[in-house]
């Protein structure tokens, strides 16, 4: 009987009863029968330059998800006096309708592929980067270059961000350590790299759409740009730099020379915790004076490496534990920009031992400038230093963090190899004078806190 | 050169900012905050550390600020409790629900058959137009051999009573010989009486009774003759006088119509 099929299958479908062999061994599988898996081979950063001097870079990873980032060199440096507080606007303003796609759309298509977008800037870039699966690339990379090369700023749009402006700041206020960063840099430098991440009081709700539209013209030049893309064909990322982000001839506006003054912000309040950095100037990014900045970091301790721990073992913690029995933590702070940097000392402590722990760290910061430093502790550094390094590469935020940081900063990704090599190349005296070199320079200070034990700047 | 995650150490993440401008479903998200006070003072008093804030997206964190509104105005009694099980009285809610719907729906098309039948029926024959469709006549008021003419529907109607002498006339009379052949019987339904339209089968004329040559009507406009069944016997008529329908409800009336 036709119809009733799968009365005839039946006896095809008692699989129990038609095993005859117990499984205690495993079945026999045919070589030959056996589907063959697709072997990839790993691929390297490829990086080219186009005529509008656009670069881009693109890795093959064989991911199901696709990631596209576009640096440009619009930090909070390039704001100037009169528009402070407009890369933070700028920074919200990713979703705002632009000349090719209108704000709902944007939302609505990144979401309806289960995309995502978002904007991160530093004082020196800012990046937007887009993750999607590997098939909807299209959709959302076009609603990424309509964000940068073609946004309209609507005024009642950009009024709109004032809340979420107001939103960003309160949480950042929530986090005393920002507001120490953003305080050391307002008190070191004199202008550029002094700009803050976050828009000031006054500026809230007086960014203007004009503003806006100026600085974008003035900063987002194809010159200044750079496209990391990893999961994207390098001929794909190529057309698509030169379809959209032909914007702008040329390097743009360059962006003012930071000064550096070394000055002392204190911001009194009635928390029991006293936060305090104090720094100085450091080496420009990319210089071997940065490396050894970063494995002086090392040295000291910078942060701690075991999941929950506390990072007792670390030089500042050892040396602070004699001077203090109350809680505290320490650790070295340093970062780097394209004409200057900063390095230093973070300590959050009790605010009666405040003083004690500030001197009791840069103390330990002297000893090694004193030439403190044994062979064992520099190589722990550089070990500690290699393995995040590589570590960061492994994650694929981390990765396109470093290949578009580099690019901007250097026109060129060195491999890992090379930045390995580097690591290795530090000696001892470097890590000496760099220690030197912080303790002779000008000092800058920002603490928070009930500061009523904590040394001024010209104290210490 | 190094990557800024390395560069930096621990205070890496304060080193930049990061704002999602679309939410994609991979990314944490600390709980967006929307423009009343009471919910920004809910954020401020959280202790976790902010890494981003939502953009406009559309993740909404419904548990913690959207109100349901009290529908217990509306609800039945059977599902006012929210934490009673609604199945148990789902069924007699649903029949309850079937049958209302239900009988008004019958209630409704039985009004609709009723109000489009009105008007259908108002487009016909009105109270008046149907009184005047009927005429009763005594018979008992006719004398033999007389014609009698009423007006009906418009139109002359002779009735006749006939003479012994005259049914037996038109019997008599041969239907090969008849322009338009009708037997006597076929014409009446009592030969004593012949009801007829008044109405010359030419072009309309009203006939003259007890005239003519065959001793019935006779039409003076072109010279029709009928006999007294009413039948065309000489002139330029082509067929016989129109009997209508009638009927005796007794012996004394009859109702033609």
């Amino acid at each position: 009987m036709k119809g009733i099929r799968p009365l005839n299958h039946l006896s095809r479908r008692c699989y129990v009863a038609a095993r005859r062999s117990s499984l205690t061994e495993p079945l026999s599988v045919n070589p030959r029968n056996a589907p063959s898996k697709p072997v990839f081979q790993p691929q390297d950063i490829q990086v080219s330059k186009l005529p509008s001097g656009l670069l881009i870079a693109s890795l093959e990873n064989y991911s199901p998800v696709s990631k596209i980032g576009v640096f440009v060199k619009a930090g909070s440096r390039y704001e100037t006096p009169d528009n402070v507080g407009l890369t933070h606007v700028l920074r919200l303003a990713a979703n705002l309708t632009t000349k090719g796609a209108s704000a709902f759309r944007i939302c609505r298509g990144v979401e309806a592929v289960g995309g995502s977008l978002c904007v991160t800037s530093s004082r020196e870039h800012m990046v937007y980067s887009a993750e999607c699966l590997r098939d909807n690339l299209d959709t959302v990379s076009e609603f990424l270059f309509h964000v940068i090369a073609g946004p309209e700023f609507r005024p009642w749009e950009v009024s709109d961000l004032t809340t979420r402006v107001k939103i960003d700041k309160a949480m950042a206020s929530q986090c005393p350590q920002i507001g120490v960063v953003e305080k050391l840099h307002e008190a070191a430098y004199k202008n550029a790299l002094s700009n803050s991440l976050y828009c000031p009081d006054y500026r809230v709700g007086n960014v203007s759409s004009d503003q806006l539209l100026s600085f974008v013209e003035n900063n987002y030049t194809s010159g200044r740009m750079a496209v990391v893309g990893l999961g994207v064909k390098h001929s794909v990322l190529k057309q698509m730099g030169e379809q959209y982000l032909s914007i702008g001839r040329g390097a743009g506006v360059p962006g003012a020379k930071a000064v550096y003054r070394g000055g002392e912000l204190r911001m009194q309040s009635s928390d029991g915790l006293v936060h305090a950095l104090v720094a100085s100037e450091a080496a420009v990014t990319g210089s071997a004076d940065a490396n050894a900045f970063t494995v002086l970091q090392r040295v000291l301790g910078a942060g701690p490496h075991v999941k929950r721990g506390a990072n007792i073992s670390s030089k500042l913690s050892q040396g602070i534990a004699k001077a203090t029995t109350e809680p505290f933590d320490a650790t070295a702070f340093s970062s780097t920009y394209s004409d200057s940097g900063l390095f230093g000392i973070y300590t959050v402590s009790q605010f009666d031992a405040a003083g004690e722990v500030i001197r009791a760290a840069l103390a330990q910061v002297t000893a090694v400038a004193d030439g403190g430093l044994s062979a064992e502790d520099l190589d722990r550094a550089k070990n500690q230093m290699k393995a995040e390094s590589l570590m960061s590469l492994e994650a694929s935020e981390g990765l396109l963090e470093e290949v578009g940081a580099q690019l901007l900063a250097s026109g060129a990704y060195s491999s890992p190899e090379a930045v390995l090599q580097s690591i290795d190349s530090i000696t001892s005296s470097d890590v000496v004078n760099a220690a030197k070199k912080f303790v002779s320079g000008k000092k800058t200070m920002a603490s928070s806190g009930h500061l009523v034990n904590t040394p001024f700047v010209d104290e210490l | 050169m190094m990557s800024l995650a390395c560069r930096s150490g621990a205070l890496t993440p304060q080193l930049k900012a990061t704002n999602v401008a679309v939410s994609g479903t991979l990314k944490a998200l600390t709980p967006g905050i929307f423009n009343t006070s009471e919910n920004v003072k809910k954020a401020l008093n959280s202790k976790t550390r902010p890494s981003c804030v939502t953009g406009c997206a559309g993740v909404r964190f419904a548990h913690t600020d959207i109100k349901i509104p009290d529908f217990s105005d509306y609800r039945r009694p059977d599902v006012m409790d929210p934490n009673k099980s609604s199945q148990d009285s789902s069924e007699s809610r649903r029949v309850f629900s079937y049958v209302l719907t239900g009988s008004t729906a019958v209630v409704g098309v039985y009004a609709a058959k009723t109000v489009v039948t009105q008007f259908i029926t108002s487009m016909s024959a009105s109270a008046d137009v149907l009184a005047l469709s009927q005429i009763e006549i005594k018979l008992a008021d006719i004398p033999e051999g007389k014609n009698v003419t009423f007006k009906w529907r418009g139109k002359p109607l002779f009735v006749r009573h006939r003479t012994e002498k005259e049914v037996a006339a038109e019997l008599a009379v041969d239907l090969s010989q008849l322009r338009d052949p009708e037997h006597d019987n076929d014409r009446v339904q009592n030969p004593s009486w012949v009801i007829v339209l008044g109405v010359c089968t030419h072009l309309g004329c009203v006939p003259i009774a007890n005239a003519g040559d065959y001793g019935g009507y006779y039409c003076p406009c072109h010279g029709s003759h009928y006999d007294a069944s009413g039948r065309i016997r000489k002139g330029p008529a082509p067929l016989n006088l129109e009997v209508p329908y009638y009927q005796f409800p007794d012996e004394d009336t009859v109702v033609v119509g």
